[in-house]
């Protein structure tokens, strides 16, 4: 078992590698340190999607409605920002709370009324892209007044200075050890695993660090990434919160007889959902500069393709967290050297499809050949 | 060839799959019009055995020899053991739910008119066997609305209609009641009368010595032998399954009771469709003591441990308590805080993540009390489940091994072990020992009586009545969702079916 997980997860490295060095390949300005500040910042807005996305499978169910709920979170922030000249924290934490209590509503539709997650939140995808075109009035409302900056518009424009990225990176790997404190100290071989495990990720970030100074530090949203990454890794793997949700897609009924408050956990999973749709807005109207009536648009599906490529099941209590953002890693590449190929949006939609059919059919082959 | 020639016959079959010997040179051999039982415990490989037979392993995949007819049979899938006449009908059940009775009969071989589903012929065809074998079913009614036992018979009806000539049962009565089981046995009989061979596999030792003419034993993937069945005892047959003698199947130690842990006063509860199901039932259970319930399917019994642990009904009247803590809703959460700890009767549905590891079923019921700092506490956990693992003898490569792969006695235990980690006070047993091979039986029977001498309280469901009357200080019998009766131990099974069935006793 084992053994075919870590072949899984080879097979989705070695087609993001390959894909990166054929958009290298064919073109120079991909691997170029602008491009690939660029691509963290998409990567960061699609990969935050997916972890919350990640939740909301884990339990068996789906959201199609965070895509709309990206747009609309992001344009009332936008309006209160622009038309109603709201400071942009006000602004910002008041859209947070919009989008955790519908999202909290619709998981308790979900589960009070029993209907199913999929109609929920289709009729969400279209009530809330409906209700993002009426508060934006069809039209582009910038997130900042008069070309200045604010919290909202810093979201993807502030890069952390050289220094500090150092600084942040040498934290963050001896946050890493102290969670793996328990291995570093533990039997030999556990140890030596610990220890590459570490050295990998210190390798890795150095190099992105590196990468990334060399144009204008370390994009804000990469934070969030990681600050995301490690809440719903946390969560996932080691709160019982997270147990739960993999107990009740992995089974139901069993989770409600063995005393897993079903109900409000999948609730929970759906409030958590809703935070992360907010700050996903957050960061994507930003990154557009303003709301306009395509922000967010089939960001649900690229949210969704990240998890399934990333080996999550969809029927639910089957996957992890950092797979994920590998599945998210394959989309947003895809997406940008596409991009930068100067790709028509109608190819790109097709090879988006076809790099989605093609890594799921191959996860599937992988495992039944290993099984 | 003579006329006595058998129908099937293995050869030397020899069966490996990676890492395992599953079969070795194991012969066995089926005669025209007999009834063959195959007994052993589970992993002897008779389900490998059965697989061969019906072609799901298919020729080229084993060493040895399968003979149907007195022609090497090379049975490349399961249509060409069909085709040969040979039938099975396994423990996991192929109906589709949202279908009708007369629709998963004729699944696949619909009779069409002009291309059309003729559902009159089907109707009446249904009815047709349905009476034949004295079954009163609505060809109309919807599987999804039928109990364990009335699929299980549906079930097998499909495969009858098949005309095959061998039919392989594999654990018919596994979910069935006492009435169905009976409903069952004569019908196949029946078919024996009709000329048909079958192959039968019980762990239920009545059954097939009431059926069978001959019992094949295996044990550890070799035919140990071959019995008449009317020149061996159970005793036998039993010593050869496990290789050695169990003395007591039941070794139920009884110790003196205490104080009343769980209390039932006058509860009446209904059906989530408003039916009233359970109807004034007061009981007590004391410390150290079992409480058997037995009744007919569809007395109640399972609805009310569900009721108890507040997943099933809505209580109209009367109360319950676990040790002075009232049970009144909230959830199998409340119930367990209050002390109450519950088996489930079907394991795969109600139990087990067969997605996930032994360790993964075993503590998620403990986690919060796992936890620091809202973390789970890993070494904690693996403390705490390694104790469970080792003193239950789960029988599993590792804790991080998946539960899908073992057999139903250490899935049971599996699930012991998660209703048990909590430290319950009352423990309720729904069927607790069913499809679990005899040698696992008994460890649970070891474990019950572990639980009393600790000063547990245990309810215990069963439809097995020797094991009812084996295992229980006590025995209630449900009747239409009411008491029918108490009974001490050592009651006999008669006067217990008379409660079931609500005949007066003289």
């Amino acid at each position: 078992m084992e053994r075919r997980v870590a072949a899984r997860d080879i097979s989705s490295l070695v087609a993001l590698a390959v894909l990166m060095a054929a958009f290298g390949l064919m073109s120079p300005e991909f691997l170029a340190p602008r491009n690939l500040a660029m691509l963290s910042i998409e990567l960061s807005t699609t990969a935050v999607l997916a972890l919350g996305m990640f939740l909301v499978i884990l339990c068996g169910h789906i959201d199609l409605s965070a895509g709309s709920g990206v747009g609309l979170v992001g344009g009332v922030a936008s309006v209160l920002v622009f038309q109603h000249h709201w400071p942009a924290p006000a602004a910002m934490a008041l859209a947070a709370v919009v989008g955790v209590a519908v999202w909290t509503a619709m998981g308790a539709l979900v589960v009070r009324q029993k209907m199913p997650a999929f109609i929920i939140t289709l009729g969400g995808l279209l009530m809330f892209k409906g209700l993002f075109w009426m508060v934006i009035r069809n039209s582009t409302v910038p997130i900042v007044e008069g070309g200045g900056t604010n919290l909202y518009s810093m979201l993807t424009t502030y890069y952390l200075p050289p220094a500090a990225g150092w600084a942040l990176g040498g934290a963050a790997l001896a946050l890493l050890a102290f969670a793996l404190r328990g291995r570093l100290t533990g039997a030999p071989e556990e140890r030596e695993g610990a220890l590459l495990e570490l050295l990998a990720v210190g390798q890795a970030g150095a190099l992105f660090i590196l990468l990334m100074n060399r144009y204008r530090g370390i994009p804000l949203p990469v934070l969030v990434l990681g600050a995301a990454t490690a809440v719903v890794v946390t969560l996932a793997e080691r709160t019982p919160f997270g147990r739960h949700l993999y107990a009740i897609g992995g089974n139901e009924e069993a989770a409600a007889l063995s005393g897993v408050p079903v109900d409000a956990r999948v609730i929970a999973a759906f409030g958590l959902m809703g935070a992360i749709v907010a700050v996903t807005g957050f960061m994507q109207t930003a990154y557009a500069g303003a709301s306009t009536t395509t922000v967010g648009e089939l960001m649900e599906l690229d949210a969704v393709a990240a998890c399934v490529i990333g080996g999550t099941s969809l029927k639910g209590g089957r996957g992890s967290a950092l797979r994920v953002l590998v599945g998210s890693l394959i989309m947003a590449v895809l997406l940008n050297g596409m991009t930068l190929m100067a790709v028509s949006p109608e190819v790109k939609l097709v090879a988006r499809g076809l790099v989605l059919t093609l890594a799921v059919w191959l996860d599937t082959k992988l495992g039944a050949n290993s099984r | 060839m003579e006329n006595n020639a058998p129908l099937v016959e293995a050869r030397g079959i020899t069966k490996r799959f990676p890492g395992v010997t599953a079969l070795s040179a194991v012969s066995f051999a089926l005669r025209a019009g007999e009834l063959h039982a195959l007994c052993g415990e589970n992993g002897a490989g008779k389900s490998t055995l059965i697989k061969l037979l019906s072609g799901i392993h298919p020729h080229g995949s084993y060493e040895g020899e399968l003979v149907v007819g007195g022609k090497t049979a090379r049975f490349k899938g399961v249509a060409d053991a069909e085709h040969a006449g040979i039938a099975v009908i396994t423990q996991e059940l192929a109906l589709v739910p949202a279908m009708t009775a007369a629709e998963n009969l004729f699944l696949g071989v619909e009779p069409t008119r002009w291309g059309l589903v003729d559902r009159e012929t089907m109707r009446a065809e249904a009815r047709e066997l349905f009476a034949r074998f004295g079954l009163s079913f609505d060809p109309d009614v919807r599987v999804e609305e039928l109990g364990v036992g009335q699929r299980q018979l549906l079930e097998i009806l499909k495969a009858m209609r098949k005309n095959s000539k061998v039919l392989i049962l594999d654990e018919p009565t596994a979910a069935l009641s006492e009435t169905e089981t009976r409903v069952l046995m004569a019908a196949v009989k029946d078919l024996r009368k009709r000329g048909l061979a079958l192959v039968y596999i019980s762990h239920r030792l009545e059954e097939v010595f009431e059926l069978a003419d001959r019992i094949t034993v295996l044990r550890d993937g070799a035919t140990v032998t071959t019995l008449e069945t009317a020149k061996t005892s159970r005793a036998e047959v039993i010593r050869h399954m496990v290789g050695r003698d169990i003395h007591d199947l039941f070794p139920r130690r009884a110790s003196a009771p205490g104080q009343a842990l769980l209390s039932l006063r006058g509860v009446c509860a209904d059906a989530p469709d408003g039916r009233p199901v359970l109807q004034d039932v007061t009981f007590d259970v004391h410390a150290g003591e079992v409480v058997g319930i037995g009744g007919l399917m569809g007395a109640g019994r399972t609805e009310l441990l569900m009721h108890l642990f507040a997943s099933w009904g809505r209580r109209t009247a009367g109360t319950a308590t676990v040790a002075g803590h009232s049970l009144s809703g909230g959830g199998p959460r409340a119930a367990m805080e209050a002390g109450l700890a519950l088996v489930s009767e079907d394991r795969r549905r109600w139990g087990l993540f067969l997605i996930q590891s032994v360790g993964f079923n075993m503590s998620l019921s403990h986690l919060e009390a796992l936890s620091r700092w809202g973390l789970v506490d890993r070494a904690a956990e693996a403390a705490e489940n390694g104790r469970y693992f080792t003193s239950l003898r789960v029988k599993a490569p590792t804790l991080a091994a998946g539960v899908a792969g073992l057999s139903g006695g250490n899935q049971q235990k599996v699930v012991f072990g998660r209703a048990l980690m909590p430290g319950p006070k009352v423990v309720l047993l729904d069927e607790p020992t069913r499809g679990v091979d005899v040698g696992a039986k008994v460890e649970m029977y070891e474990l019950v009586n572990r639980l009393t001498e600790q000063g547990l309280a245990v309810v215990l469901v069963s439809s097995e009545l020797p094991e009812l009357i084996g295992m229980s200080d006590r025995i209630l019998m449900l009747r239409a969702g009411s008491v029918a009766g108490e009974f001490p131990r050592g009651t006999s099974q008669e006067a217990l079916i008379a409660a079931a069935l609500g005949h007066k006793e003289n």
